[in-house]
């Protein structure tokens, strides 16, 4: 019989808990509370998150957030500032020494991001991954990766592009040299694709997700199981929420 | 003398350094490693800051004590590297 991992569907969650709740199941797993986790999601409002180490204001133009109604998020992962609007966002939380998870740190991001590969194949899309944490479609960007590893446990968050308006994100995200702005812009829609762009249509959430649900349980070689959030990890979420993710302190501790 | 640096890690991420300096004699009185690379254990990165602190801004004893750093906390970089943050400390000096 195949092993039995938890997934979550929880859409449409603010940027501050949808960054508690993959902390939470993180805790939980680590813990031997909960099982290996999936889960997908999404954000609403849409928000920018940037990577741990990056400073706030250097990568995030917080007027032009205040006036589009764009949240803000520190992430635990490092990485690059992420604008999620229309994409689909997974994590995978997993016990470091879990058989399926390799100790090296590089080789458990190409190993997840298989999943997201075969995902896509059952899109019709045919990708391949990219060190050091992208996932990209004739040489353009489809999706990003970061993954964290505490207590033991692996937490590992991404994209997958359903739409992108780089314009839009440029205007919120700063650049370090103003003067190449249009430039950057021009380049990153050459190197940046979508499921939209590449099919010529939308497929809605509930699909992509279905097809990345596919793609985990083969890459794994594992039955994903739909469940919820337990008590324990909501009460978690709503206290990380409070005094991480939504705190000034935090968001802008760099 | 406060100062910073862009710097784009050969083969790897794009590194941030804000510095604070002491210009007469070069010794670093602050210094906040900003960027989209990433580091393991997180916390790595608040301890070389720290430990940096009144560090002289030469190449080879930057090298030197950030190698020392890394080794002792068993802090794995991916997309930076000590030579990296090496490089981009050093482009802050005026």
């Amino acid at each position: 019989m195949k092993e039995q991992w938890r997934l979550l569907h929880t859409e449409n969650n603010p940027a501050y808990r949808n960054m508690a709740i993959d902390w939470a199941v993180l805790k939980a797993n680590s813990k031997g509370k909960a099982p290996p986790t999936v889960r997908f999601y999404t954000w609403r409002p849409s928000a920018i998150s940037i990577g741990y180490f990056q400073s706030l204001k250097e990568e995030i133009d917080l007027e032009m957030c205040k006036k589009y109604g764009v949240d803000y998020v520190r992430r635990i992962t490092g990485g690059g500032a992420v604008y999620h609007e229309h994409e689909l966002t997974y994590s995978i939380v997993i016990p470091e020494d879990h058989p399926q998870i390799s100790k090296n740190i590089m080789e458990s991001y190409g190993r997840i991001c298989g999943a997201i590969i075969k995902g896509l194949d059952h899109l019709g899309i045919e990708s391949r991954y990219v060190p050091i944490n992208d996932i990209v479609v004739n040489g353009k960007k489809i999706s990003g990766n970061a993954q964290t590893r505490k207590s033991r446990t692996v937490l590992q968050h991404g994209t997958v592009l359903n739409d992108v308006d780089v314009d839009k994100m440029f205007s919120l995200l700063r650049v370090s040299d103003e003067k190449i702005k249009d430039k950057l812009i021009a380049d990153v829609k050459q190197r940046v694709t979508s499921i939209k762009h590449i099919l010529g249509k939308e497929i809605d959430f509930v699909k992509v997700a279905a097809a990345m649900k596919v793609g985990f349980e083969e890459e794994f070689n594992i039955e994903l199981e739909k469940g919820n959030l337990t008590e324990q990890e909501l009460e978690d979420s709503k206290t990380f929420e409070k005094e991480y993710f939504s705190s000034r302190e935090w968001n802008h501790k760099k | 003398m406060k100062s910073k640096s862009v710097y784009k890690v050969p083969n790897g991420k794009l590194l941030k350094i804000f510095l604070d300096y002491n210009e007469k004699n070069n010794l670093i009185n602050d210094i906040s490693v900003t960027g989209d690379f990433f580091a393991y254990p997180e916390e790595a990165i608040e301890i070389i800051e720290e430990k940096l602190r009144s560090t002289k801004l030469d190449k080879k004893i930057l090298l030197e004590r950030i190698s020392s750093i890394i080794n002792d906390g068993d802090i794995e970089f991916i997309g930076l590297n000590a030579e990296g943050l090496t490089q981009g400390i050093l482009m802050c000096l005026k």
